[in-house]
């Protein structure tokens, strides 16, 4: 058995059976409209109302060519900047989401349940994460991270060092499974309830801490094959610290999944984002949606335009980022 | 051939036998069926002494009676529980005594009569501590003694501390509460009304009154109003949370027994149920499927659809009426930016009031200088002019209030003060599902930002929205004011005594309590229309609220329900007066 080939590699004999070129071109316009869109001659500023011209239909009087919304807003700016939104905000999820899964998918399916931590280390992560939590006594969190600091500075010179035993694998597969129980829509609805209103990036942070699961758990089973490879062996036998050999040669291939895996996550959480919005308890109102520009259909139901554009825009995106996923496999 | 034509008869009794079963079925189903009516909002709490919104006080009108209620008929306050409306008797230039009679047919559910020591009782329920009556306590302060006719103790009398015009309609203006369920020993008529009005918040406890106030917390009369007897038609048969309520009418009502039943007592269906809906639109929805019987206040646009459309003309009824609603802006006035007039008189050039109303309202509703309605040309002060949306007055009204604009916009409007520098930077917070209040605030933080004031929307859930106004957590919010032509009290929402309570502002001054006292306290009708014209150019140069204009009252209802009565006066039309005409016949 040889060496599996480098992913690099694997990524350019994808392409020769590339995806179909609308929907990466389809894909491709909307990042381009989202990076340029507060620089594009559009006729109306995206949260300014225009009174004289509320739920008006497209190419009436009045230079909104997609319309307006119930509140008197450019239909077409709204899709604009609602673009910039779904680009600006499932994107960064979806990559946060995946690397965070990578890094604790691999590191549960490299270590198991076996890990050895210097107890310095452990103080200076549980003290930071009461004190970002801000957890009963705020300064214990405080104290056990200088303390550990303290430890992991002395490490050096100390003889025997302190270490627990860290049960990483048990402790990802069950954070992934009892995120996995709970549908990830009530999960997030319940989230943001509890938050009161939610701005753009608490909204990137709730969608990137309830994403990582699947990732997580797919490259903690690509691992658990990797980990038992002849090159990992010999690394081993080589004397290569584990952490190396973990990083630097283990990690690459085990996150090959995520290739395919990653425009559908992004297509879920496209999905995820715009059913918030429509839901209205996504974005703030200034923030301008494909979602709420959905919903804001249901208070001027004559209005067809405003349910019409949005959503043709998000099915030619999600079908897109499928037809990227699928040509992956 | 015989035995043929006798199964076929009997065929078709059977058919006939099971038609009639299942119209007499249907019959029944609809006479039982409830009048179902549609609120944007849950009432959260039915305690009669905090009436915490319209809806709650449209409830609490179905469980409780007061002396006198609002006729929608003449568009005047008629006796209910009173024989009449009272009589006025005048003393020196500053007393005024008022005397009422309850009718005799006036009972509790227990069948206790309603006599003048629950009257007595409940006023000075208004002024215990311990219980949550900060708004009535500032509003009925007037009466200072009730004396009960010895001879009949249906018969008493108020003392009111001035010869104010309002009193005589404001005095019978309050659900009456009974004395034998919360104070069975009478041990309250040991204290007169004076006295626990000038008790001193600092007073030490009094064993007497903390009992009390542990059996009114006991008798939660706000979440479980059927533990206090009440004298209304209706009691609560169920109320499942941000869904709906449901009334069912007493069987045996005491006014059933009254003769020549006024309009006011009038309670003409079995059940009332008020379906909960806060989205305008699916409410619209329920109303055309025919879900819900009536859909009041409902948003103009809609309204105006549906009366075009031919589908929903053929089944549904519209009416439109003027309204007291006045839309209404108002601005923290703790907040140290937002506590000098010329900063608020500055925002409020923001709002292009004549621009939403002409747009979202299609045109329907009154422009207005303060908040009183432009139809009361007596009161009204015609001499003002609505505050003009004026960017670039705003800004220069923004200079001359100290602020210092930044060298970039993102730096905003500075200034120093004696409470350390200040920005203005603003939270404007608004109900949500209300397209209205939406459409306005996106208006105001489209200009603010034209003119470098960064404004943060902040739509919020019906409950959390009335709790964030009582704990001042806004800076500036848009919401429907809703008044009435009778009374002119201003202090439950703009005097210093109603701060932490509903003055939700935080704004007083000494004039502005003055004036408020002196407009209650009026006691000829011009000498008021003075003083109210005086108060609408102080509060339009202070600014603490700004009102943009007058909504129109739209009701949509079923074609078969009759007698809605569509009135000015708030919820807009009669619940307790709607019939159902008789089910026309089925065409062959």
């Amino acid at each position: 058995m040889g060496r599996p080939s480098h992913p690099v590699a694997a990524l350019a004999s994808q392409s020769l059976f590339g995806p179909p070129k609308w929907a990466v071109a389809w894909l491709g316009l909307l990042v381009l409209v989202a990076v340029v869109a507060p620089v594009l001659p559009l006729p109306y500023p995206p949260h300014v109302p225009d009174l004289a011209h509320i739920a008006q239909a497209p190419l009436a009087p009045g230079q909104h060519w997609l319309g307006t919304d119930a509140q008197g807003r450019d239909v077409l700016t709204l899709l604009v900047f609602g673009t910039r939104t779904a680009v600006f905000l499932t994107l960064p999820a979806a990559l946060l989401a995946a690397i965070i899964g990578a890094l604790l998918g691999s590191a549960a399916g490299f270590w198991g349940n076996r890990a050895r931590v210097d107890i310095s280390y452990g103080a200076v992560v549980a003290g930071s994460v009461w004190w970002v939590l801000r957890l009963p006594a705020p300064w214990l969190g405080g104290v056990a991270g200088a303390l550990g600091l303290v430890g992991v500075a002395t490490g050096g010179i100390r003889r025997r060092k302190l270490a627990f035993r860290l049960p990483l694998d048990a402790l990802v597969r069950g954070g992934a499974t009892a995120l996995d129980t709970v549908p990830r829509l009530v999960l997030v609805v319940a989230l943001a309830a509890s938050a009161g209103s939610i701005s753009a990036p608490g909204l990137l942070v709730l969608l990137t801490v309830t994403s990582w699961a699947t990732p997580a758990r797919l490259v903690r089973a690509q691992m658990l094959r990797i980990r038992t490879l002849p090159f990992v062996e010999a690394a081993q036998a080589a004397g290569v610290p584990a952490w190396r050999i973990w990083l630097k040669h283990a990690i690459p291939h085990a996150i090959r999944p995520l290739y395919t895996l990653f425009p559908l996550s992004l297509a879920r959480l496209l999905g995820l984002e715009s059913t918030l919005s429509f839901l209205g308890i996504g974005l703030p109102p200034e923030v301008a949606s494909w979602g709420r520009l959905m919903a804001s259909y249901r208070q001027e139901s004559s209005a067809w335009w405003l349910f019409a554009f949005p959503s043709t825009m998000l099915i030619i995106t999600i079908l897109s980022l499928q037809k990227l996923t699928n040509s992956r496999k | 051939m015989y035995r043929v034509r006798q199964n076929f008869l009997a065929g078709a009794r059977l058919c006939l036998a099971i038609a009639l079963l299942l119209q007499g079925c249907t019959a029944k189903r609809r006479a039982e069926a409830p009048i179902k009516i549609r609120w944007a909002h849950d009432p959260e709490n039915l305690d009669p002494m905090v009436m915490a919104n319209q809806t709650a006080i449209d409830a609490i009108n179905l469980l409780n009676c007061s002396l006198l209620q609002a006729d929608f008929t003449t568009n005047q306050f008629a006796p209910a529980l009173a024989e009449a409306l009272p009589t006025v008797q005048l003393f020196g230039d500053s007393l005024m005594r008022l005397q009422y009679t309850i009718r005799p047919e006036a009972a509790w559910d227990t069948g206790r009569p309603v006599l003048a020591t629950d009257v007595a009782f409940t006023l000075k329920l208004m002024f215990c501590p311990g219980l949550p009556n900060a708004g009535p306590g500032g509003q009925y302060r007037f009466i200072r003694e009730v004396l009960i006719d010895p001879r009949n103790p249906r018969r008493f009398s108020f003392v009111c501390t001035s010869q104010a015009v309002e009193y005589v309609q404001a005095s019978g203006d309050f659900f009456i509460l009974p004395e034998a369920a919360l104070d069975p020993k009478g041990e309250l008529r040991a204290f007169s009304l004076a006295a626990l009005q000038q008790r001193p918040a600092s007073a030490p406890p009094n064993a007497v009154l903390e009992a009390l106030s542990r059996r009114y917390a006991a008798a939660a009369p706000g979440q479980t109003p059927a533990r206090l007897p009440g004298c209304g038609p209706y009691q609560l048969v169920k109320w499942e949370k941000d869904r709906y309520l449901r009334f069912a009418r007493k069987p045996h009502w005491w006014a059933d027994r009254v003769p020549h039943r006024p309009f006011v007592l009038q309670a003409r269906p079995a059940q009332l149920e008020y379906a909960i809906i806060p989205d305008a639109a699916t409410a619209s929805l329920a109303l055309q499927r025919g879900d819900i019987d009536v859909f009041p206040q409902m948003p103009t646009r809609e309204f105006t659809r549906l009366r075009k459309a031919p589908a929903t003309r053929a089944n549904l009824n519209f009416y439109t009426t003027a309204s007291y609603d006045v839309v209404t802006v108002g601005f923290n006035t703790r907040r140290p930016a937002l506590s000098d007039a010329l900063t608020r008189q500055a925002l409020g050039r923001c709002f292009d009031a004549a621009g939403i109303l002409q747009g979202s309202e299609l045109g329907e509703g009154q422009r207005t200088v303060g908040l009183l309605n432009p139809a009361d040309r007596l009161n009204y002060n015609d001499s003002l002019a609505p505050v003009p949306f004026d960017p670039a007055g705003a800004v220069a009204l923004l200079r001359r209030a100290g602020w210092q604009r930044g060298a970039t916009t993102e730096a905003g409007w500075r200034r120093n003060s004696s409470q350390g520098p200040q920005q203005l930077r603003l939270v404007m917070r608004y109900r949500t599902d209300e397209q209205l209040f939406a459409t306005i605030a996106l208006q105001f933080q489209a200009a603010a930002a034209s003119i470098g004031v960064p404004v943060s929307l902040q739509p919020t859930e019906s409950g959390a929205f009335s709790m964030a106004l009582r704990n001042g957590e806004f800076d500036v919010y848009v919401r429907a004011l809703r008044g009435n032509p009778f009374m002119f009290n201003f202090t439950p929402f703009l005097h210093s005594q109603a701060i932490g309570a509903g003055n939700n502002t935080g704004f007083s001054t000494p004039e502005s309590d003055q004036l408020i006292a002196a407009i209650a306290a009026a006691n000829t009708a011009p000498r008021r229309a003075q003083l109210l014209r005086r108060f609408q150019g102080l509060m339009q140069q202070e600014m603490p609220l700004l009102p943009l204009f007058f909504l129109s009252n739209h009701i949509a209802a079923q074609k078969r329900l009759t007698g809605l009565h569509p009135t000015s006066l708030k919820p807009g039309f009669a619940a307790m007066a709607i019939g159902e005409a008789a089910a026309p016949p089925t065409a062959p």
